[in-house]
């Protein structure tokens, strides 16, 4: 009698859908950041904000006197600008090695040796560096316009606003789907966390002087379009219905978000590969 | 074998070189390392930036697209060579590329090492620990200063004849501007090199610092301003910076009515105890510390 059956058996499993892989990647992902501390205390600084203008939005519900304090909508554009540092923050840890140390560990090959295709992991990477930045950015900007009908206790802001929600949501992922992009592709560039971070940093803040210099040589802002951040305040400004900061045309800031977020998609389609061909 | 008396030879002392010829050693070895490497394309973009930059303002000024008079806020301005190289000094060089440069090579002194699982064999060289990090300190110093150096000459000799500027009346200021950057080079690796040092994260408490803690701390009123090195490199800034009636005449002129500018005497004080203690503490830790390399 046979100790093992050792004769061929049907796969006895259970079968995900095809194209659930990713997500497999994100919460694997997720929870391997949640349990660095130093990542921790970044979230918490990054929600910092947060906590103050609940604070003062308290203040203003319950003391007619502080009334200056009320929010308006600069309020939440001032929220969204002032947590872009975060935003840099956070794309530069979570992201610069999402796909910089699989391409240094040669783990791209095992990735993709899996029944899992390209466009699966690229996503599953997108959702994690996604993941994080939305939960700085759209989550407590939604939290803080909840707590503003909360401490009220009316409606009249939020239907008064009511183009808040949507806006607040397209800027939060107009901007998390641009870092989120920028920081995959040039992650996929390279075999360095370090180099990456770095490289990321480097383009945000010389784009950013180029406009700059060139804004004051010129002394017009019709240049702006050459900033990575100067494109979002131009967008984000136009999306909360507020005047443009800049003389450029907005569709010009749109559309060098778009070609930006087009040409991080072909480098992610060159750069993942799990065999590299030299001819 | 033995000697002519019949007794063997005395074993050969291994004749430990000293400190200077260490570090010596070591910058040899690390200056070829990082001036021919991947890492040089990215330090040639951050300072082949403002070179572009200064020819296609000189293009705009020959194609008659920029003109000296302006108004700002109401104001009137005048822009010429000097006013574009400071703005230039300020933008480029001062708030990005020396302290991007700072954060890039002073934390990746020892990280790079402690990354690529190298440290071993230079810690097992007969050299001083410290060597190691000074050798390295002074390659990377002397590989970002060749190329931000030359760098800013360029965009001196194009930016400066604009618009009515003269090459001759601002090169006493390009000289101050270099020794500056060279100072301000100095100093972020310094502080850096002490970064990679102590934390594991290095990089990013790096840009933390420079972009995050900086930038804010110093228009903060009190001392909080002090603990930062832009706070002391602006204090030797406007020697170099055209004064009155420019964009950034008015905006030395707020800076220096609110006390947000040091006087160089503190300045030069606070940039040389932060480089000595920087670079002295990051020795002193990198002597003591255990590596535990990652399996």
């Amino acid at each position: 009698m046979p100790i093992h059956d050792q004769s061929y058996r049907r796969y006895a499993g259970s079968r995900n859908e095809p194209g659930s892989a990713w997500l497999v990647i994100t919460k694997a992902g997720i929870r391997s950041l949640l349990g660095r501390k130093l990542f921790l205390a970044v979230m918490l600084a990054a929600w910092g904000q947060f906590f103050v203008r609940a604070v003062i939005f308290y203040l203003s519900a319950n003391f007619p006197t502080l009334d200056v304090l009320a929010p308006s909508v600069e309020t939440f554009r001032q929220f969204f600008e002032m947590q872009e540092i975060f935003v840099l923050f956070v794309t530069v840890y979570v992201g610069s090695g999402l796909i910089a140390n699989d391409r240094r560990s040669n783990a791209l090959q095992i990735y993709l040796s899996k029944p899992l295709s390209r466009t699966e992991y690229v996503a599953g990477k997108l959702g994690i560096l996604a993941f994080f930045l939305l939960m700085v950015t759209l989550v407590p900007a939604l939290a803080l316009l909840l707590l503003e009908v909360m401490f009220s206790a009316s409606l009249a802001f939020l239907s008064e606003h009511l183009f808040l929600l949507p806006a607040v949501t397209l800027y939060a992922l107009a901007e998390v789907l641009l870092a989120s992009f920028t920081m995959l592709a040039l992650s996929s560039l390279s075999t360095s966390a370090r180099y990456t971070a770095v490289l990321y940093a480097g383009v945000l803040f010389f784009t950013g002087a180029v406009f700059a210099i060139l804004r004051g040589a010129t002394r017009s802002s019709m240049l702006a379009w050459l900033s990575l951040r100067a494109n979002l305040d131009q967008i984000g400004d136009v999306i909360f219905r507020l005047p443009p900061r800049f003389e450029s045309p907005w569709p010009a800031s749109v559309l060098v978000v778009l070609l930006l977020m087009g040409l991080s998609v072909v480098v992610l389609d060159r750069r993942v590969r799990g065999v590299e061909v030299v001819t | 074998m033995s000697s002519p008396h019949g007794s063997p030879p005395p074993p050969s002392t291994p004749v430990r070189p000293s400190f200077a010829a260490s570090v010596s050693r070591i910058y040899n070895l690390s200056f070829g390392q990082m001036l021919w490497s991947r890492r040089t394309v990215f330090m040639v973009l951050v300072v082949g930036g403002p070179v572009a930059v200064a020819l296609i303002l000189r293009m705009l000024v020959s194609m008659d697209l920029l003109d000296a008079g302006g108004v700002i806020d109401g104001r009137p301005v005048t822009i010429d060579g000097p006013v574009i190289f400071g703005l230039m000094i300020w933008g480029f060089y001062l708030s990005f590329s020396v302290p991007l440069l700072g954060v890039f090579y002073g934390t990746s002194l020892i990280a790079d090492e402690v990354e690529d699982k190298t440290i071993t064999y230079l810690f097992t060289r007969p050299l001083p620990r410290g060597a190691v990090l000074i050798g390295k300190y002074l390659a990377y110093l002397v590989c970002a200063g060749l190329l931000v150096l030359p760098s800013v000459m360029l965009v001196f000799f194009v930016v400066m004849p604009l618009l009515g500027g003269s090459i001759g009346a601002g090169f006493p200021d390009l000289l101050k501007d270099l020794a500056l950057l060279a100072v301000g080079l100095a100093v972020y690796g310094a502080l850096f090199a002490l970064v990679g040092a102590l934390f594991k994260r290095s990089l990013l408490t790096g840009l933390v610092f420079v972009f995050g803690w900086e930038p804010i701390v110093v228009v903060l009123p009190g001392y909080m301003k002090r603990f930062t090195v832009s706070y002391y490199l602006q204090g030797l800034v406007p020697h170099a910076m055209p004064q009155d009636g420019t964009v950034t005449g008015l905006v030395l002129q707020v800076l220096q009515a609110n006390e947000i500018l040091p006087s160089a005497t503190v300045s030069l004080i606070g940039l040389g105890a932060i480089l000595a203690g920087g670079l002295g503490l990051a020795v002193w830790l990198v002597q003591r510390r255990e590596y535990v390399l990652e399996q």
